[in-house]
């Protein structure tokens, strides 16, 4: 290597030097040049020495120049914490402020990192997905497989490398003197192989299990082990007595995730009694599909394959799938159909928690703003002392660097205590909540937003110092053109809050309107005092209908004699039943002498078996006709009682009392008695549906019983619980609810939602408030001078007051006007989370901008009123 | 601060005693320091200009070392140069740091880890 001519040399080291910090270069860079220089004239005598001498400078350079910024940023700290300690005020403000924006939206990351953006805990989780028939017979438009149907789509389609079955049934586990309720789920063989998960113990579900006549078999989940098997290392080979069956178990899953529902047990698909009995029977469809694509295959190659084995299922079995159902299969991503109800509400609130973080940021910048006019002497007589400019920008960098820290420390231990209130919320919305946890990652954003703020806001002021240094030894920052500067960012931060907190009000606004809509909606039911319980029975000991009919009369007899009772029933399901939540009960049904004329929808209604009481017991009106009574028992005639919606879509203004309808091809014909009110079975936010409801004593059904009380219901509750164990002891119960509870629940998300986005947007506005306040104060403060003088030369108080409050509020016309734009704008994407509320709700646009002027007309009150106490004289006198 | 404060916290690296050495007998600009610790470690010790002038940054700091307000006649001057001279704290560290090193050096000779000095 040749040794660079003198001139480059010289540029080289003066680049070199520029590894040092500023000050350092600006005290010592002249004469370390001038050395360097000396040292290279001897050491040009010999080239060895040269090259000997550029090593030594270039490492010595590397060693030293990092210990020099360390030591500096040292002193900065130090010299930081003592500057904040003085004026402790600020600091906290600053603190809190930033600390809650970076709360809510590290929080929020988090939430929506492990629901939206992570890869779902599965091996390739791209070529997983969801099989899906379409028809127009279900309300919305997804039935499930049957056992035929999953068998032909197995053996014609393509595009899979594997296709599983899955259903989740209810089953009663007994133990000596106890029966318990556990989830299970009931799968093909394959089905944790499809998804890579393979047991911890013990083996996988295997095709031998899945054969009839196989001894009965369970996988325990992971939690269940854990919880109520004491993660016994030796429960391989244990039996659980499961309704006629004792079953054994084989293995225990891995901590990983259930999908799509969490499950105790799994059990093979030939254990299920119910899948058996319908194993022949291609229009039971209880089951979902599950597939694996191959490699290679394109969403669009998979959606034709289904479409071509749906067509051919119309062409094969034209009873099963009537052409005017307009039948067909389809698929759709696991990942995305596990996160679709979440999707639009995550994304909001992210958009929230951002205009929250915005605001909070433009309030430090303005607070420390308004300190940098305050602190503008100190740092010019700092600038005559000799600090050089670099190292007063990276003094205020630091302090703006140690708040920010604070404030992320802060702010991600809130995160964290608050995040399960937040996974909680969110397991309404999604399975995939679980996998919501405090991680590195959303350490790393809270961190990169606490420094990236830092930089905003530490920039701003030192954007606006930077002139100001050595500028200003006279008061009166206004006067100067950096205050000025100042003083007009600080109106346009302002302009930005004022502007942001319109935005999130009126979010928050359209949520909580539609919140009340929601909750006026007219259930149709009368839900105070009425607990609701699920009973399953033994099954394997009841197996004829008579049996059924028996124990159903002597539980509610039981029920009915219990203090505190007023009315009992018992029911196959009831209005926000959570096991009821698809509408399990619909079927396609005929008017006699009314065939299906071409082209006309399939006639579909929710159908339900309840005894005489049921109406009584809910509140359900009686409109037309008469009840159920015992005369409609077995022997008599089928009888059935309709809605009011039923009545009208089929019936218009004629009467359908004495009508026949049938459910099963004219088999059986059930004679109209009655027309009952319409009841919002699956929550306020969806319409009610065509209901039927038949006599219990024709359909024995024992699965719910209801009871209207005179008391608070859950007082009674185990004592009803011990008269239905008094008639059966294997008989569990599950899902002890009162209506009322399973009302709010029904509207617990969009409450929950319109809570956050509410506290959310207080909080932006108490912000907002204080930043225009604030900058008032400091307005008033820079005009003490020229306020005096306009009092001495006349001006009236209202003069004053007004010459203040229009500063403020023309900041906040501002901002209301930039606002409402963004508002229109963003609302849009919450029209799917609105009930009866449009995005653009005038009322709400209207509403929101007259509070958020009235409380920025009280911020303007107290600077105003502080403008009208000045003394011209001190004021004269202070110039 | 008063500089004595720092004293005790102050750690004398080996470089920076040679610098202290070097300015021992008179006042010297950065290139002179950088020769002396040449030549009184025998080239083992060669400073690079960055080392120096951090050594000479902290030494001022620590009140070790001032600049000197008296520079040559004028025809021996370069006006870019500074020169530095030793303070008495300075010396005082400087003293404190040789004695140390002789206390070692008289402990390793009891040691017998080094030959006794024969003194006449």
């Amino acid at each position: 290597m040749e040794p660079p001519t003198a001139s480059r040399a010289d540029r080289i080291y003066q680049a070199l030097l520029r590894l040092f910090p500023f000050d350092f270069r600006q005290d010592y860079q002249a004469e370390m040049e001038e050395v360097f220089r000396e040292q290279r004239t001897h050491a040009e005598k010999n080239k060895m020495g040269l090259l000997r001498l550029w090593w030594e400078t270039i490492t010595g350079i590397f060693r030293t120049a990092p210990h020099e910024h360390l030591s500096i940023l040292r002193q900065d700290t130090r010299f930081a914490l003592r500057t904040l300690a003085k004026n402790p005020g600020y600091a906290l403000v600053a603190v809190l402020t930033l600390a809650l924006g970076i709360a809510v939206s590290s929080a929020i990351v988090s939430v929506v990192a492990a629901v939206l953006l992570r890869p779902l805990p599965y091996q390739n989780d791209s070529q997983l997905v969801v099989l899906h028939q379409v028809t127009s017979k279900a309300s919305d438009g997804d039935v499930a497989f049957s056992v035929p149907e999953i068998k032909d789509y197995r053996s014609q389609t393509q595009s899979f490398s594997s296709l599983v079955e899955y259903h989740s049934m209810r089953f009663t586990l007994y133990s000596k003197d106890d029966a318990t309720r556990v989830r299970a789920g009931v799968v093909s063989p394959g089905f944790f192989g499809m998804f890579g998960v393979k047991p911890v113990l013990g083996r996988d579900l295997t095709d031998a299990d899945d054969q009839t006549g196989a001894p009965a078999v369970l996988l325990l989940s992971y939690e269940y082990w854990k919880q109520h098997c004491a993660g016994d290392p030796n429960i391989i080979g244990r039996t659980f007595q499961m309704n006629d069956r004792v079953h054994t178990v084989v293995g225990v899953l891995p901590p990983v995730p259930q999908y799509p529902d969490e499950n105790d047990v799994y059990m093979p698909t030939s254990a299920c009694p119910f899948r058996s009995a319908a194993r022949a029977n291609r229009d039971v469809h209880m089951m979902q599909m599950f597939g694996r694509l191959k490699f290679g295959q394109t969403p669009d190659n998979v959606r034709s394959d289904l479409g071509v084995v749906a067509a051919r299922l119309v062409h094969d079995h034209p009873k099963s799938y009537p052409p005017e159902f307009g039948f067909t299969a389809t698929s759709g991503l696991l990942r995305d159909e596990l996160t679709n109800h979440a999707r639009v509400t995550l994304w909001v609130l992210l958009a929230a928690a951002a205009c929250l973080l915005l605001i909070a940021c433009a309030n430090v910048a303005n607070l420390t703003l308004a300190r940098m006019s305050a602190r503008e002497r100190e740092l010019t007589v700092r600038t005559a002392l000799g600090a050089g400019k670099g190292r007063l920008l990276r003094q205020l960098a630091t302090e703006s660097l140690i708040i920010g820290l604070a404030a992320a420390a802060l702010g991600v231990w809130l995160a964290s205590q608050s995040l399960h209130l937040l996974a909680a919320f969110t397991a309404g919305l999604t399975p995939r909540a679980r996998e919501i946890h405090m991680d590195s990652t959303v350490l790393l954003v809270a961190l990169a937003i606490a420094i990236g703020t830092s930089i905003f806001f530490g920039s701003v002021s030192a954007l606006h110092s930077r002139e100001d240094i050595g500028g200003g030894m006279k008061d009166g920052a206004p006067h100067t053109t950096a205050g000025r500067r100042r003083s007009r960012t600080r109106s346009l931060l302002v302009v930005c809050q004022v502007a942001l907190s319109l935005v999130l009000l009126i979010g928050a606004g359209l949520l909580l309107r539609s919140l009340l809509k929601l909750q006026e909606v007219d259930p149709g039911f009368v839900p105070d005092r009425v607990l609701a319980m699920r009973m399953d029975l033994n099954w394997s000991k009841y197996p004829r209908r008579q049996q059924i009919r028996e124990l159903g009369s002597r539980v509610l007899e039981r029920i009915q004699s219990q203090p505190g009772v007023l009315s009992a029933a018992i029911s196959s399901s009831y209005p926000l039943d959570p096991d009821n939540a698809l509408g399990e009960g619909k079927n396609d049904f005929q008017i006699e002498g009314r065939p299906l004329r071409s082209g006309e929808s399939p006639r579909i209604a929710n159908s339900r078996a309840a005894t005489p009481d049921y109406f009584k017991t809910l509140g359900i009106r009686l409109t037309q006709g008469r009840n159920f009574d015992a005369s409609d028992n077995d022997k008599a005639p089928p009888v059935v009682v309709i809605n009011q919606s039923m009545a009208r879509r089929y019936w218009g203004n004629q009467s359908p009392i004495g009508c026949r309808i049938t459910f099963d091809n004219a088999q059986t014909w059930h004679k109209i008695i009655g027309v009952v009110g319409d009841v919002h079975e699956f929550g306020p936010q969806l319409p009610a549906g065509y209901e039927a409801y038949f006599p219990y004593a024709q359909y024995p059904s024992l699965s719910a019983v209801l009871v209207r009380t005179d008391r608070d219901p859950m007082l009674i509750a185990i004592q009803l619980r011990q008269t239905i164990r008094d008639v059966d002891a294997q008989t569990a119960i599950a899902n002890v609810k009162t209506l009322e509870q399973a009302r709010q629940d029904a509207i617990a998300s969009p409450r929950v939602l319109a809570n956050l986005l509410g506290i959310f947007a207080a909080l932006a506005l108490t912000i907002a408030a204080a930043g225009v306040g604030g900058m008032l104060a400091l307005a008033v403060n820079q005009r003490w001078h020229e306020i005096g003088v306009r009092i001495t030369l006349g001006a009236k108080p209202r003069d004053v007051a007004g010459l203040i409050v229009r500063q403020g509020m023309t900041l906040v016309a501002a901002g209301l006007a930039l606002g409402v734009l963004a508002a229109a704008a963003l609302t849009r994407m919450m029209r799917s989370l609105l009930f009866e509320v449009r995005p653009l709700d005038a009322p709400t646009f209207a509403g929101v901008s007259l509070a958020v002027t009235a409380v920025a007309l009280l911020a303007c009150y107290l600077p105003a009123r502080r403008a009208l106490g000045i003394d011209p004289l001190l004021a004269l006198r202070r110039e | 601060m008063h500089p004595d404060k720092n004293l005790e916290s102050l750690t004398l690296t080996p470089a920076m005693f040679q610098v202290l050495l070097a300015l021992g007998e008179e006042e010297k600009h950065g290139y002179a320091i950088l020769k002396d610790v040449e030549d009184q470690t025998g080239g083992e010790v060669r400073l690079s200009t960055g080392t120096l002038y951090a050594i000479i940054k902290r030494l001022l700091s620590e009140g070790a070392i001032k600049e000197c307000r008296n520079r040559p006649p004028a025809d021996e001057d370069d006006q870019r140069r500074r020169y530095y001279r030793l303070t008495p704290v300075g010396r005082e560290l400087a003293v404190a740091e040789a004695e140390r090193m002789e206390r070692l050096v008289a402990t390793a000779r009891e040691k017998h880890l080094l030959r006794r000095l024969h003194t006449a």
